[in-house]
């Protein structure tokens, strides 16, 4: 069932992955080259279905890999087009050298990759340890909470890529088989507007371009100062992106009026002592719960990680300024660490924050359902920490040392 | 009508066309072929190019390791593991984008026989616009000549070394052209730097070819440091290589064979390797076997030649 609304095309039910697809070619890539992987294939067919349809015009690239996904990507990026792909797990850690290259290159290359435990053992599940073990790789994450979020922070994540004064790839994340096959109410934006949402980018210095036959080079060998000065650009790019990113998200406010707030979403949170940090689609269940809590009159709010590169220290840290209590919902391991790796992150900030308790919730590895009792196990412990009640800094809430993981 | 004769070129340096994009003193060792090839390259092609490129021998030059003798090409440098993925995207871009484009995928052997054949093969069967020329000096020379999977029988590299245990390299080397012809690709051929005319003409013929899919060349470059030959003695060993068939010369237009050179008496193998020091240690049983590798794979590639009618 279709319905004609005021300001979109048309309210589709779409998964996840469909929207993914559909999200790029809104934006009307050049080069899109992708390699099917559990659970990410049905991006690859819609995006070879509209292919075949006409409704994306680009060259598609079936490579034989993930590998030579981004590596074609990047170069055809570097060349001056803009691109796209999509992966998940063991095929973002197949093109590791290749998304490497792409950082250090600064090729605004956008891609989605849908959160899956990564090898070790053969999970074919949820998780977000694959973007951990690719944090560091220079490129800007972002995490989307349900499929709307999807198609616009896919729109948004090209505006920050091409910006002139960011060129830094990005990565859309989000939880595979949650939203990768969830299928949910998805507004779709017009065409129209989502070419004049991109066309600021073309107003703006057009980027250097490998030509044929001119003088220019990708790829170089940097060594000692060279190195270090592109080094330190990208972070001070990483930097700007954080602002840039606010930027961005009033400007898709202004033409399509959603407001996700930026690097972070604050969800009850102003006039909370308590709160939980946490990012992807548990955020859903988490506002659930807090809603049902606050009926019971437990002030308590939720963080959302929206950016997790660069990391959003200063809005996290006035964000949870005052907090008597505050719980890290991670969705992945840091293994030498027994804190979950964003509760390690904002834990580095702890001075900033002030005399706030800390702790790490470990829950949702390889599919276990972050369910409402689960969240509320949290709620508990972090009530009790907020009354100075001696609790573990580190639960894994699905996890019984006694009986395993249930 | 009988179309008119087209004047051909009959001297090498009538092929060079086009400006050497190269500065002088580039950073190779002495001798190499590679600097002959890729000085080579540009000016038959133009120097309208575009070049990509892997860690390698190639390397320091192509990428400006050594930036104060560098080159004024158009150039790409990039992992091992996607080269023939980045010059996809490259092509692709620029004929979507109309631009015009010769894009040389330039890789050393490693990339091509090992790490990166994965992409090379990707890219062949999927028959992308790019000329692919591998260099082979049968051997990982940039990092201190390791051995390759191109690397022949018997010879002996820092990996294959010879001692109580080791007799060099004991598999045989892997045939990349004729797997890369199998693709039935619009053009795969073999050349080396001593037949330079042929090698000119098959640049030429891929330039042409390219607009139709992949071409691949494989051109055989010796390397004096890690074979242990004197630097004067590059150019001898292709010609032997040539002669004793252990690097014939062929090309395959759309899987139809044909010889570019066919040696009347090929000169036993053991004319080549007594030449070079990595072969030096090799009894003549050890010869014979190298030897009769060398038969074989001549064999198929003659066999091949006889069925072009078949194919047709």
């Amino acid at each position: 069932m279709k319905t004609k609304l005021n300001n979109k095309s048309e309210v589709k039910v779409m998964t996840g992955n469909e929207t993914a697809a559909l999200a790029a070619t809104l934006c009307r890539p050049d080069i899109v080259a992708a390699y099917p992987i559990t659970p990410q294939t049905e991006v690859v067919e819609k995006l070879a279905q509209y292919h075949a349809s006409g409704k994306l015009d680009a060259e598609i690239i079936n490579v034989e890999g993930e590998n030579s996904a981004m590596n074609s990507i990047t170069a055809a990026s570097l060349a001056g087009g803009r691109v796209f792909t999509a992966t998940s797990s063991w095929g973002l850690v197949f093109m590791y050298d290749a998304i490497l290259v792409t950082a250090g290159a600064r090729a605004p290359v956008v891609m989605v990759n849908v959160n899956r435990e990564t090898p070790g053992m053969i999970a074919v599940s949820s998780g977000q340890q694959d973007m951990i073990s690719t944090r560091d790789c220079g490129w800007i994450f972002l995490i989307a909470e349900d499929c709307q979020e999807i198609l616009d922070m896919v729109i948004m994540a090209y505006r920050l890529a091409e910006d002139h004064d960011i060129q830094i790839p990005v990565m859309v994340h989000y939880d595979g088989f949650y939203l990768s096959y969830m299928a949910e109410r998805v507004e779709i934006p017009f065409q129209k507007n989502v070419d004049d949402f991109l066309s600021v980018l073309k107003q703006q210095p057009e980027r250097t371009k490998l030509m044929p036959g001119e003088l220019l080079g990708c790829g170089s060998h940097g060594i000692l100062g060279g190195y270090m000065e592109m080094r330190h650009k990208h972070c001070q790019a990483m930097e700007r992106a954080k602002g840039k990113f606010e930027q961005i998200n009033l400007e898709f406010e202004k033409k399509f009026n959603k407001n996700y707030g930026g690097q972070v979403e604050e969800y009850k949170l102003y006039d909370a002592d308590i709160a939980l940090l946490a990012s992807g689609s548990m955020c859903g269940t988490i506002k659930t719960v807090i809603d049902e809590k606050r009926k019971h009159g437990i002030k308590i709010g939720l963080l959302r990680l929206r950016m997790f590169r660069p990391f959003p220290n200063e809005k996290i840290v006035q964000a949870l300024k005052g907090k008597k209590c505050v719980g890290v919902v991670d969705r992945s391991l840091c293994f030498g660490f027994k804190h979950g790796p964003i509760c390690v992150e904002l834990r580095s900030f702890l001075s900033d924050i002030g005399d706030t308790k800390i702790l790490s919730f470990i829950d949702g590895i390889a599919n276990t359902d972050i369910k409402k009792d689960n969240v509320k196990k949290m709620i508990d412990l972090i009530i009790a920490g907020s009354k100075g009640e001696d609790v573990p800094e580190v639960t894994w809430v699905s996890y019984d040392e006694n009986h395993g993981g249930n | 009508m009988v179309e008119k004769k087209k004047k051909r070129l009959s001297k090498v340096f009538d092929y060079l066309k086009h400006e050497d994009p190269f500065a002088k003193g580039v950073a190779f060792c002495a001798g190499c072929p590679l600097e002959l090839l890729v000085r080579f390259i540009p000016q038959v092609l133009g120097n309208d190019i575009v070049i990509t490129g892997t860690p390698s021998c190639s390397a320091p030059v192509l990428m400006g390791q050594n930036t104060g003798s560098w080159h004024k090409l158009s150039y790409y440098g990039t992992l091992m593991t996607g080269a023939a993925a980045n010059a996809t995207g490259l092509v692709r871009y620029y004929n979507r984008a109309g631009i015009d484009n010769t894009v040389i995928c330039f890789n050393g052997d490693g990339t091509a026989a090992d790490i990166g054949f994965g992409n090379l093969s990707g890219a062949a069967e999927r028959n992308e616009p790019f000329i692919y020329i591998c260099y082979d000096n049968e051997g990982y020379m940039n990092t201190g000549i390791q051995r390759s999977s191109t690397t022949p029988f018997g010879a002996r590299t820092t990996t294959t070394q010879v001692g109580v245990n080791s007799r060099g390299k004991n598999l045989r080397r892997k045939n990349l052209a004729m797997i890369m012809a199998m693709h039935k690709i619009p053009y795969a051929a073999t050349a080396t730097m001593s037949n330079l005319e042929d090698l000119a003409q098959k640049l030429l013929k891929a330039k042409q070819i390219k607009e139709k899919g992949f071409c691949y060349l494989h051109v055989f470059c010796p390397c004096p440091t890690g074979w242990g030959v004197g630097p004067d003695m590059s150019i001898e060993l292709c010609r032997k290589a040539v002669k004793t068939n252990y690097f014939p010369l062929w090309e395959a237009l759309n899987g139809n064979f044909s010889f570019s050179k066919q040696v009347k008496k090929p000169k036993p193998v053991k004319e080549y390797t007594k030449l070079i020091k990595k072969f030096n240690h090799l009894s003549d049983q050890e010869l014979d076997i190298l030897q009769k590798d060398i038969d074989y794979e001549y064999s198929i590639i003659k066999a091949m030649t006889k069925l072009e009618k078949e194919i047709k």
